[in-house]
């Protein structure tokens, strides 16, 4: 499963890169596109605003068909004060900006399966797959507005998974 | 927002500092710092780690928080750092700011132990900073 979720990770990175040049994030040193693996990064008190986090959670797996089903559900969080120019009086436009941004990135439903383990990445026999996404309601915290989007990611095992 | 008072800025407050830091038997900490990312697409899927970089800032002074015990919860620490150690390391990494050097920050050792930053302030005389608080909690990584 951990080929499926770093695929559809660097889908989404990819994607972003090309819809939205502009949305990225300084981490360790380096501007990446505004989007990141919270499991993969140092932990934060406070996920990051203006870009895209995603938490890996539920699990399932589906053994009677040919090829192993594994099912992961992936809540993706954002959140946004507003620009300090506008006062934060622009935070509804940056999340409904975010919220459209997300919707693009997530098509199509699917990207080539990758083995990120070698250098460079091998291709692998199949897809990673993933329904459309069921967003929250937003939540406002003072001066922060927030919302998740969950995604079901599908993937076959394959040999050597 | 720097004090516009007539007087001439000097360092009294930053000596002052590590004075009682020191009279406090003031100890050692590393930053575990992480250099710049080469390899982005393993490095961003947790795959490889980056390089690291053990900065020594001193004299540091740790105490632990009020307890307020939470189930799974971990302790807290308080490291009251130096900021002319902090001067000299952004200067030896030429790294723009002390923000910047924290943010690179993965954990902090002191006695072979690791926390976790969990917030950052500062205390400032005449606009310069004398003094770091991080707010710690212990690191439950293994140990490999």
């Amino acid at each position: 499963m951990q080929n499926a979720k770093d695929s559809f990770y660097m889908a989404l990175r990819t994607r972003l890169a090309t819809i939205n040049p502009e949305r990225t994030i300084l981490v360790r040193g380096a501007v990446r596109p505004g989007i990141l693996v919270e499991e993969a990064e140092a932990p934060f008190s406070q996920i990051p605003s203006d870009v895209f986090v995603l938490r890996w959670q539920g699990l399932g797996v589906d053994v009677d068909l040919a090829s192993t089903l594994v099912a992961e559900e992936c809540e993706i969080l954002y959140q946004t004060f507003g620009t300090q120019s506008f006062g934060g009086l622009d935070r509804g436009r940056l999340l409904s900006a975010m919220d459209e941004e997300l919707v693009a990135m997530l098509q199509p439903f699917y990207t080539p399966k990758l083995n990120y383990g070698s250098t460079p990445p091998a291709a692998m026999l199949t897809q990673v797959f993933w329904d459309e996404p069921g967003f929250t309601a937003s939540v406002t915290l003072r001066d922060r507005l927030s919302r998740s989007a969950k995604v079901l990611v599908y993937s076959y095992q394959e040999q050597g998974e | 927002m720097s004090d516009t008072a007539p007087r001439n800025p000097v360092s009294a407050p930053q000596m002052l500092a590590d004075a009682l830091l020191r009279s406090v038997a003031g100890t050692t900490a590393l930053l575990r710092v992480t250099g710049a990312n080469t390899d982005t697409s393993q490095s961003e899927v947790g795959l490889v780690a980056t390089t690291f970089e053990d900065v020594v800032v001193s004299p540091v002074v740790m105490r632990k928080l009020r307890p307020t015990w939470k189930e799974g919860g971990e302790s807290k620490y308080e490291l009251l750092v130096s900021a002319t150690s902090v001067e000299t390391q952004i200067n030896a990494l030429d790294i723009g700011s002390a923000q910047a050097l924290f943010a690179l920050t993965l954990a902090v050792t002191v006695d072979g132990k690791d926390y976790l930053i969990e917030s950052i302030a500062s205390s400032e005389a005449f606009g310069a900073p004398y003094l770091y608080r991080l707010l710690l909690r212990e690191a439950g990584q293994q140990a490999i």
